[in-house]
C-alpha cells in the first residue's frame, strides 16, 4: 500500500491560538456559467450555490465557497477516505464536465486545511495579512481570497473565532513556520 | 544628578526610582520616566556632540523629533549598537550606554575642532568645488573627504533585536495626542466609529499637559487639568485604541500610513529579551485627522550654535514635565509671546530669568503684563548680536535695534548666563500632509506654510493647522471634526475659555549683527553647519531654487531632515532674491517623518523568511539523500546528489550517465499544471500554441510552444488530451503562475466565447520522472498490469492506471531523449510512489538526479528550456523550431508578430550548438562569441545560453544564440575570456542521439 503523507502533521497551541492541519479533506474546484451548472450542484449535493461574491453555504457533509462569477470550491466538512472522494469526484465529473455544463476538478492535495481557532487569532493574522477582517470576524460563511506573508490562502470564516485556511501545498510548511513563528509574539 | 539642577516635579516622572546609565563611559543617574537628554541635563551637560563638519561644540536644543545637536551612538555591541539616535527621544532605562558622535578622542577635545578655524577655506559646497579644480588633486580630497564622511558607526554584525509589522484597519485615524488630538478621537469614538489615536510619546497630552498657568484656563480650571479629565474619558470608549510611543513615519495615498511602535525601548535591558522590539503598524484608515502640532523656531544670529542656547518651549518642557532646570542663570531671547510662558514657568519653578530680549516693540497680551508683573525685565525692540562661551554660553551680547531693523545702534549690553532660550514663532508640522500629496499655502501674517488642498478623506486641525491659541485650537478642531465625520458634538461648544492673544507679531529671517556678516557665523542647519552666509553664497553663484539651495549648501540634509532649519533658509532666500516666501515654496517632504531602522522596515522577514519556499511532496526524501537544493523561483528543487565527497561537477557526471546507461528518477513536481475543461478546449489550445490541436486523440500527449503577442517564445510544455473535452497542460517550473493569468486573462476578455475552464492542479500532483533504457522494466515492477509495449503505449501517449489502488496517470514523455515515464499521483502519495519506483530500480541501478543533470541531459538532445536558452527576443525560428509552427491555422497568439520584417530577417540571433576545439575546455555560460578578435571595437555575435561537460559524449557541449547562427554551421568563431580565447565550432543543436534510437529503447 501506498502511504498517505502531508507536510505538516501537526497541532500547534499559544495563548487564545490553536493552529491545526485538518486532512485528508476532499476538495473540488467547480466551474461553470449557466443556471443548469448551478442547479446541477444543488442538487447533487443538496446545496445551495452561493452567488454573492465572498459568501459560503454549508450542509451536513459540505461547504460550497464562492470564488469568482463562475468558479467555487467545494470542501468536505471532515476528513474523508479515498474511495469516498473518487467517488464524488467522478459522479461530479460524470454529471458537470463530461455533458458540457462546467468543468470539476480534483483539488484534494493542491490545497492544505489549515484549522485556526482562538480569540487571537485574527491578531495573528494582521501580522502579515492586509485584508479587513472587522467585518469579516463578525459574518459567519464569509469567504476571501487574500494572501497572508505573501502566500495566497482562501481563508472560510466556520464560526466566531474558528477559521479553516487553504494554502497550496507546496507553500503550507513555510505558512506554518511562519504561523508559528508568528503568533509566538501574540 | 545636581541637586541644584532638579526640582521636585513627580508628575510625569518617577522621581523616587532613579536610573544609572553610562554617557562616554561616565556613569551618571536619572530617574524612571527621564529622556536621556533630560537626565543629562540634570547632570549639567549640554555639550553631547559636534557639528558634522566644523566639529563645533553642540548641546541639547530642543526636546522632540525636531532635536538637530544631540544624536547619539546607542550602546557598543556589534551588532546592537545604533547611530544618530537623538537624545531628546530616547527614554531612559538601566543599562543604557550612549557615546557622543563626531569627535576624537572626545567630545570635550576634538581634533576635528581645527575645521572651524579652517572655515573660510570650506565653505559651502567646497566638496563640489573639488571635484573642478584642479581636476587631479580630486584623488588627494577624495581619501580626506570620505574619512569625513557620514556620522555614527553601523553595526557590523546581524540585528540580534526582533521586529515585526502589523496591518491595522480603522474608521478614523488620529495622529497627534495632544488637546486637539484629543478632542478628535472622544468625538470620533463617541460616535461609534472604529477609531486609532496614535502618539509619539509615552504619555498622551502634547505641551497642554502641563500648561499649568492662569493666562490659559478652560471652564475655570488650569488647561493641564481640563485635559487630564478629557483623557481620562478615553479610557471608557471602547471604539478607541491608543497607542503611545508610536511614530508616524509615512503617510501615502488612500490613506495608507506606515506607523513605528516602540515596544521594549524604553525597558531595562534584561526585561527586553525576546520580545519585539519596534513594530511597524501599516495602516489604512478611511478617514486620518491630522493633529501633528508645531515646532518651535530658532533664531538666527551670530553665535546661536553654543551649548545652553535651546529652543524657549523645550526649557519649559524640561522645567515642567522632567523637572530640570537647564540653567541656573536664563536668558530669554524672542520674537514672540510664547517666551514669556517658559519665562513664567522659570519663575514659578525658582529659576531666576536674567531678562527677555524681544525683537518687538513693546507688546501689552495677557501673558507679557503677567511676566512683567513678576518682575521679569524684558529688552523691547533689542537683538542678541553675539554670544560667548566655547563649550558652553556663558554671556550674550544685546544691542538695540533700529527702526528698520536691518541694523542694530547703540550701546552693546553684555549679560552673564548659562543658558539662553529662543523663540522664533511656530512652525506647523505640515510633513505629513505633503508627504499625501496635499498643496500647501503660505499665510503672511505669521509666516507660516498651512495644509491647503488634499484629494484625501484628510483634514489637519490644532496648531498644525496654523491655530496657535487656546480658544481657536479648541473651537476650529471641534467645528473642523464635526463636519469632517459628519456627526453633531456639542460638548466643546460652550467652553469659558481664556488664553492670552499675541497682539503684536514681528519677524526679522537673519537678525543683524554689529559685525559685517561675512565676520558672522549665523548657524541655519546646526548638524550640518550650514549658515546664512552660505544660503546666500549659493544665491550669488546663481542658485535660485529651494531645492538646488538645499543641495548645494546641504541645509535640511542632515538626520533631523531641517525641521529647524527649513523655514529660515526660506526666508533669507526670499529676502535675498526678492521673491515671496510663497511663491518660493518649500522642498520635498518625504518619509519616512523620522528615521526608521532597517529592522522596523524588514520587520519578520529575516532568516529562514526572508523569502518563500516551497517545497515538492517528494522534498523530505531529497534531505534524507543528502540532496543539495538549488532555488528555481520559489521551489527548493534537488539540484544534484553528492555521494561522499563529491561536488558538483562530479556528482552531475555520475547521475548523466547511470540516467543513460541504465535508470534515473526525478522529481518533476514543480512544473505548472493546470487542468482544461470545456467544449472549446481543443480550439483554445489551437489559439494557444503555435502548433494544431484538433487533431490530438485521446490518451495521447503533444509538445507545445507558446508566444506572446510579440511573436517571442514565452513558455512550453507538453499537454495531453485526458478526454474529448479535457486536456492536462504542463508548464515550465517558473512560468506556472504566469501563464495561467495570461490564458486566464485571454479567456475573460479575448475569448469570452470559449466553453473552456482551467484550474490549477500544480499542488495537487507529484511528478516521478523516471528515465534511462531500463526504466520499461522499472515500471512494470511498480504497475505490473500496465501494458509497457511500444505498441500499446507508445512515446508521446498517456494511461490511467492504479498503483496499489490510488489513481494515477503515467505519460510516456521524455525531456533526456531516453525512454522515460513520467507518474503523475495525488501528492499525498507522491513520496510512497517515489520510494517504491526507487526500490524497485535498485536492482538497476537506479540513481536520482537533480535539476543540473537533468540540463545537461537535455543540453545533449539539443532540448531548450524557456528562460535558459530564449530571452523574450527569441522567436521559434530563431530556435530552428520552424517545424512547431502551423501553417494552416487561421491565428494563434504571436502569428502576425512572426510575419513582421524584423522576425522574418535572416540575420537575426539563432540557436546554435558550440563544440570547442579541446573537448575537455567547458565554456562559461553568458559568454561572448566573436567572429575576429583583433578588431577594435569587438562586434559581438551572440553568447553561450547552456554549458556542460558530457560524460556520455566525453566532450564539452554548448548550445549557443550566434547573429545568423543557421548560415554559421561549421564555422570558427571565437570566445574571448579574461586570460585566454577560446576556439569554438558551430554545429547542430543536436549532440546524442539524431535518430531518436534511445527513445524507444
Amino acid at each position: 500500500m501506498l502511504n498517505f503523507n502531508t507536510p505538516i502533521i501537526d497541532t500547534k497551541e499559544y495563548s487564545e491560538i490553536k493552529i491545526s492541519e485538518i486532512e485528508p479533506i476532499l476538495k473540488i474546484n467547480l466551474r461553470g456559467k449557466s443556471r443548469d451548472f448551478v442547479t446541477k450542484i444543488g442538487k447533487e449535493l443538496s446545496i445551495i450555490t452561493p452567488v454573492d461574491p465572498n459568501t459560503s453555504s454549508s450542509n451536513e457533509k459540505f461547504n460550497l465557497l464562492w470564488l469568482s462569477p463562475d468558479e467555487w470550491f467545494l470542501y468536505s466538512n471532515d476528513k474523508i477516505g479515498i474511495k469516498d472522494a473518487n467517488f464524488l469526484e467522478n459522479k461530479l465529473f460524470n454529471e458537470i464536465s463530461k455533458v458540457k455544463l462546467g468543468s470539476v476538478t480534483n483539488v484534494s492535495d493542491h490545497w492544505i486545511m489549515i484549522n485556526l481557532r482562538g480569540a487571537k487569532i485574527f491578531e495573528l493574522l494582521s501580522a502579515g495579512c492586509p485584508f479587513n477582517f472587522n467585518n469579516f470576524k463578525n459574518s459567519k460563511g464569509a469567504v476571501t481570497q487574500t494572501l497572508i506573508n505573501h502566500i495566497d490562502v482562501i481563508i472560510h470564516n466556520k464560526n466566531v473565532n474558528d477559521l479553516n485556511l487553504f494554502v497550496r501545498r507546496s507553500f503550507s510548511a513555510h505558512l506554518w513556520s511562519w504561523m508559528n513563528d508568528s503568533a509566538r509574539f501574540i | 544628578m545636581s541637586k541644584d539642577l532638579r526640582i521636585i516635579n513627580n508628575k510625569f516622572i518617577d522621581q523616587t526610582t532613579r536610573i544609572s546609565f553610562k554617557f562616554d563611559d561616565k556613569t551618571l543617574y536619572g530617574f524612571k520616566g527621564d529622556t536621556l537628554a533630560s537626565a543629562l541635563l540634570a547632570n549639567n551637560i549640554h555639550l553631547v556632540g559636534r557639528s558634522f563638519k566644523y566639529h563645533r561644540p553642540r548641546g541639547i536644543m530642543a526636546c522632540g523629533s525636531e532635536e538637530p545637536n544631540a544624536i547619539v551612538q546607542v550602546g557598543n555591541d556589534d551588532s546592537m549598537t545604533e547611530p544618530n539616535t537623538r537624545a531628546t527621544e530616547i527614554e531612559l532605562y538601566e543599562g543604557l550606554e550612549v557615546s557622543s558622535q563626531n569627535c576624537w578622542p572626545s567630545v570635550n577635545f576634538d581634533i576635528g575642532a581645527i575645521n572651524n578655524f579652517f572655515s573660510p577655506l570650506i565653505p559651502a559646497a567646497f566638496y563640489y568645488k573639488t571635484f573642478m579644480w584642479p581636476a587631479n588633486f580630486w584623488k588627494i580630497y577624495e581619501y580626506f573627504i570620505r574619512k569625513s564622511a557620514g556620522l555614527g558607526k553601523s553595526p557590523t554584525k546581524p540585528d540580534k533585536d526582533i521586529y515585526d509589522h502589523r496591518y491595522l484597519h480603522c474608521d478614523v485615524l488620529i495622529v497627534g495626542g495632544g488637546i486637539s488630538g484629543i478632542i478628535a478621537a472622544k468625538t470620533a469614538a463617541k460616535n461609534n466609529l472604529n477609531t486609532v489615536l496614535i502618539e509619539d510619546k509615552n504619555i498622551l497630552g502634547g505641551t497642554t499637559i502641563f500648561q499649568e498657568n492662569e493666562c490659559f484656563k478652560i471652564n475655570n480650571s488650569y488647561s493641564n487639568e481640563w485635559l487630564k479629565k478629557e483623557i481620562e474619558t478615553l479610557k471608557s470608549l471602547k471604539n478607541l485604541t491608543i497607542k503611545t510611543r508610536t511614530s508616524l513615519a509615512a503617510y501615502h495615498s488612500y490613506n495608507y500610513l506606515l506607523a513605528r511602535e516602540n515596544l521594549t525601548d524604553h525597558l531595562d535591558i534584561n526585561e527586553k529579551k525576546d520580545k519585539i522590539r519596534q513594530r511597524l503598524w501599516k495602516i489604512r484608515a478611511k478617514k486620518v485627522i491630522l493633529a501633528t502640532g508645531s515646532m518651535e523656531r530658532p533664531l538666527i544670529f551670530n553665535n546661536n550654535d553654543r551649548p545652553g542656547i535651546m529652543l524657549s518651549s523645550s526649557i519649559k518642557k524640561y522645567i515642567d514635565f522632567y523637572g530640570v532646570k537647564c540653567g541656573q542663570k536664563i536668558s530669554l531671547f524672542t520674537n514672540n509671546d510664547s517666551i514669556y510662558e517658559t519665562a513664567i514657568s522659570l519663575n514659578n519653578s525658582g529659576v531666576s530669568v536674567n531678562s527677555i530680549v524681544d525683537i518687538r516693540d513693546k507688546t501689552n497680551s495677557l501673558i507679557v503684563k503677567q511676566a512683567e508683573k513678576l518682575g521679569i525685565k524684558v529688552h523691547w525692540k533689542s537683538s542678541i548680536v553675539n554670544t560667548n562661551g566655547y563649550k558652553k554660553i556663558n554671556s550674550i551680547e544685546i544691542m538695540q535695534l533700529s527702526d528698520d531693523g536691518n541694523d542694530v545702534v547703540g550701546k552693546k549690553i553684555k549679560e552673564e548666563c548659562d543658558c539662553l532660550g529662543i523663540s522664533g514663532g511656530w512652525t506647523p508640522r505640515v510633513h505629513l500632509f505633503t508627504q499625501s500629496g496635499g498643496k500647501l499655502k503660505f499665510r503672511d501674517e505669521d509666516n507660516v506654510f498651512l495644509p491647503n488642498k488634499s484629494e484625501l478623506d484628510q483634514i489637519s486641525i490644532g496648531s498644525c493647522n496654523g491655530d496657535f491659541e487656546l480658544d481657536e485650537i479648541i473651537k476650529n478642531a471641534a467645528d473642523s471634526i464635526n463636519k469632517f465625520l459628519k456627526v453633531n458634538n456639542n460638548d466643546y461648544e460652550n467652553l469659558e475659555i481664556i488664553t492670552s492673544k499675541e497682539i503684536n507679531k514681528k519677524n526679522i529671517w537673519l537678525l543683524p549683527s554689529d559685525k559685517p556678516l561675512g565676520k558672522t557665523k549665523s548657524f541655519l542647519d546646526f548638524q550640518n553647519d550650514s549658515t546664512a552666509n552660505d544660503v546666500k553664497l549659493a544665491l550669488r553663484e546663481g542658485f535660485k531654487s529651494i531645492e538646488h539651495v538645499k543641495r548645494y549648501t546641504t541645509t535640511g540634509m542632515a538626520t533631523d531632515q531641517g525641521k529647524l532649519s527649513n523655514m529660515h533658509a526660506l526666508g533669507i532666500i526670499a529676502e535675498t532674491a526678492g521673491v515671496k516666501m510663497g511663491e518660493l515654496g518649500t522642498t520635498t517632504f518625504r518619509p519616512p517623518y523620522t528615521p526608521l531602522t532597517f529592522g522596523t522596515i524588514v520587520g519578520r522577514n529575516v532568516g529562514e523568511f526572508f523569502d518563500i519556499t516551497r517545497k515538492t511532496p517528494v522534498h523530505d526524501w531529497h534531505v534524507e539523500n543528502k540532496a543539495e537544493f538549488e532555488n528555481v523561483g520559489q521551489w527548493k528543487r534537488a539540484w544534484y546528489y553528492p555521494i561522499e565527497n563529491e561536488n558538483m561537477h562530479e556528482a552531475v557526471q555520475r547521475e548523466s550517465k547511470a540516467a543513460r546507461d541504465s535508470a534515473g528518477i526525478l522529481d518533476a513536481s514543480t512544473l505548472g499544471k493546470i487542468d482544461i475543461q470545456g467544449s472549446d478546449a481543443s480550439e483554445f489550445l489551437n489559439r494557444v500554441y503555435t502548433n494544431a490541436w484538433s487533431k490530438l486523440e485521446i490518451g495521447k500527449c503533444r509538445y507545445g510552444l507558446m508566444l506572446n503577442e510579440d511573436g517571442m517564445v514565452y513558455d512550453d510544455g507538453v499537454t495531453t488530451r485526458l478526454s474529448e473535452n479535457h486536456y492536462l497542460m504542463t508548464t515550465t517550473t517558473g512560468g506556472a503562475a504566469n501563464v495561467l493569468s495570461k490564458l486566464e486573462d485571454y479567456l475573460q476578455t479575448e475569448w469570452p466565447e470559449l466553453d473552456v475552464y482551467l484550474t490549477s492542479v500544480t499542488d495537487h500532483y507529484g511528478t516521478v520522472s523516471i528515465c534511462g533504457p531500463n526504466s520499461k522494466k522499472i515500471l512494470s515492477k511498480v504497475i505490473p498490469d500496465l501494458d509497457l509495449s511500444d505498441k500499446e503505449f507508445p512515446h508521446m501517449s498517456f494511461k490511467n492506471v492504479l498503483v496499489d489502488n490510488i489513481k494515477c496517470r503515467v505519460m510516456r514523455i521524455s525531456f533526456t531523449g531516453e525512454h522515460s515515464y513520467e507518474i503523475n499521483i495525488q501528492s499525498s502519495y507522491a513520496k510512497s510512489v517515489w520510494e517504491k519506483c526507487f526500490e524497485a530500480g535498485k536492482e538497476f541501478n537506479i540513481t536520482p538526479y537533480g535539476t543540473e543533470t537533468m540540463h545537461l541531459l537535455r543540453a545533449e538532445k539539443g532540448f531548450i528550456i524557456a528562460g535558459q536558452d530564449t530571452d523574450g527576443t527569441m522567436t521559434p525560428l530563431d530556435l530552428q523550431m520552424d517545424w512547431i509552427i502551423s501553417k494552416k491555422k487561421y491565428d494563434f497568439i504571436g502569428k502576425r508578430s512572426l510575419y513582421r520584417s524584423d522576425t522574418v530577417r535572416e540575420d537575426r540571433k539563432q540557436l546554435v550548438g558550440l563544440l570547442t576545439d579541446d573537448p575537455k575546455e567547458i565554456l562559461e555560460e553568458g559568454a561572448q562569441i566573436v567572429a575576429e578578435t583583433n578588431k577594435q571595437p569587438i562586434e559581438m555575435l551572440g553568447h553561450v545560453t547552456s554549458s556542460y561537460f558530457s560524460p556520455n559524449l566525453n566532450k564539452s557541449i554548448a548550445l549557443a544564440v550566434v547573429k545568423n547562427g543557421k548560415k554559421l554551421k561549421g564555422q570558427k568563431l571565437f570566445v574571448p575570456m579574461k586570460n585566454k580565447t577560446i576556439n569554438v565550432t558551430i554545429t547542430d543543436t543536436v549532440f546524442l542521439d539524431k535518430e531518436n534510437k534511445r527513445l524507444n529503447a
